[in-house]
């Protein structure tokens, strides 16, 4: 049986009947007994169905083309080590995710930590990505969404992270909690209270 | 603040700049993952007269064969994993389905078929995999025959843990390791199959599952078998002993009879 899921990918799905043999060696008994072989798609299928999202979601993450293009390869790189543990491909979506946001948290921790060392005076790493993403990507761009992004960019990065998720990745509430790992209500509060945010500070 | 103003001011990425920077980014995802990437494993479900079997064919050869009547695999699709990029292809497994039909018409040549143990971590198990290969059809050898083919004559148990782990059943074939007592022993697949696949190899056990009265005890390097009891063959050694369910099967193996016991 096979089933096509939203993102595209092909769910190869088998579904048999055995019949169980006694040991005399007559068929003493047949339990119609419906077994499952579940594999998840082939890496290079994975990569291509969802490679336009990750690298979105890492461009609005990191703000930077640099950025976004190291951590692209970096996550693919990971959730090819990693992939042997996966077991369907119903957790592959907020599975992927969850290793591009956790590399975007660790980039902007390291990168916090250089600008500390170096010019000792930043106290968001975030936005001073965001903002020279800005200054590179959008230059002439609009006022309001330089105003924008820095709102975002001051949003705790969870916030930041499930806002950008469910508002430009598209991701179901259950999938950003898999993918921040946290609850779904969890996930929708984070949500919320960051367009709250966003809202008072326009 | 709507959520469709949020999307439109930062909506700046169009496809085509994403598709550039992908490109970009994917030459590097192929150079490193080339360091990385594991061999790829078809896998598929087939029928046999042994029931259902989900079987995994490497470049290398079989990989897998895992019997579906006594759990649904999933322990054994987790071990491929880590060793392989699995890929469904039914065309590839039908194949090996079509030679284990074969073997049960008697044509024993499929059992050439390349295993790839690359599943099999310790070196005392593949080794013992790859010397019970040359157990001939229509004969078998005792764990403890098999433990002292390898070099550790007090390892049967070992060897009944490899045996019981053995990935690809049918084409190893642990069907024809037995236990000294003479009693069958016991099957990854079930006794039923391997009395199945022991009498497709001619090797008929009797409704004690035990080894047949007439069963002679055949030497491989000396070429020559002889009744279970006779002294020649207790002085040969259990590591290079097999079993024949009788004196013609033996012959046809290409053994000739011991001048001692004259086994018939």
């Amino acid at each position: 049986m096979r089933e096509m899921q939203p993102d595209g990918c092909a769910a190869r799905r088998i579904k048999y009947h055995d019949s169980r043999i006694g040991l005399s060696g007559v068929i003493d008994s047949v339990m119609g007994r419906t077994y499952e072989l579940r594999i998840p798609p082939p890496f290079d299928v994975a990569v291509k169905s969802m490679e336009r999202e990750i690298m979105r979601f890492l461009m609005r993450s990191t703000g930077d083309r640099e950025d976004a293009k190291d951590l692209f390869q970096e996550t693919w790189l990971r959730a090819y080590r990693a992939y042997p543990t996966l077991k369907s491909e119903d957790g592959l979506r907020p599975w992927i995710f969850r290793i591009a946001a956790n590399l975007c948290r660790n980039r902007v921790r390291d990168r916090m930590r250089r600008t500390r060392v170096i010019i000792n005076a930043s106290a968001n790493g975030v936005e001073n990505a965001l903002c020279a993403s800005v200054s590179s990507s959008t230059r002439g761009g609009p006022e309001n969404a330089l105003h924008l992004k820095r709102s975002i960019a001051r949003l705790p990065g969870k916030q930041g992270q499930a806002l950008m998720m469910r508002k430009f990745a598209g991701l179901e509430y259950a999938e950003i909690g898999a993918a921040l790992n946290c609850s779904v209500e969890s996930a929708r509060a984070s949500v919320y209270q960051a367009l709250q945010k966003l809202k008072a500070d326009e | 603040m709507s959520t469709n103003k949020i999307a439109k001011d930062l909506e700046n990425f169009d496809d085509g700049v994403l598709d550039a920077m992908i490109n970009e980014a994917r030459s590097g995802i192929e150079r490193d993952l080339q360091l990385i990437r594991r061999p790829e494993a078809r896998v598929g479900v087939i029928s046999s007269p042994v029931g259902r079997l989900l079987v995994a064919e490497s470049d290398r050869g079989l990989a897998t064969i895992h019997f579906l009547s006594m759990d649904a695999g999933e322990r054994t699709l987790e071990l491929l994993r880590k060793k392989f990029d699995l890929i469904e292809n039914e065309a590839s497994t039908r194949r090996v389905g079509a030679e284990i039909d074969r073997l049960f018409k008697g044509d024993f040549s499929v059992l050439a078929h390349r295993v790839d143990l690359s599943v099999v971590e310790s070196d005392f198990q593949r080794r013992a995999l790859t010397l019970l290969r040359t157990v001939p059809p229509g004969a078998v050898i005792t764990y403890q025959g098999l433990a002292a083919a390898v070099g550790h004559p007090n390892s049967q148990r070992a060897i009944g843990t490899t045996m019981a782990t053995n990935p690809v059943p049918i084409f190893v074939p642990c069907h024809r390791v037995i236990k000294s007592d003479g009693t069958i022993g016991n099957y990854g697949g079930g006794v039923e199959n391997k009395l199945k696949l022991l009498r497709a190899e001619g090797f008929t056990v009797g409704r004690d599952l035990r080894l047949p009265s007439g069963a002679v005890m055949g030497h491989r390097k000396t070429r020559i078998f002889c009744r279970p009891e006779c002294s020649a063959a207790r002085r040969a050694g259990k590591a290079s002993s097999l079993y024949f369910a009788d004196a013609q099967s033996a012959g046809k193996a290409g053994l000739r009879a011991c001048k001692l016991c004259r086994p018939a």
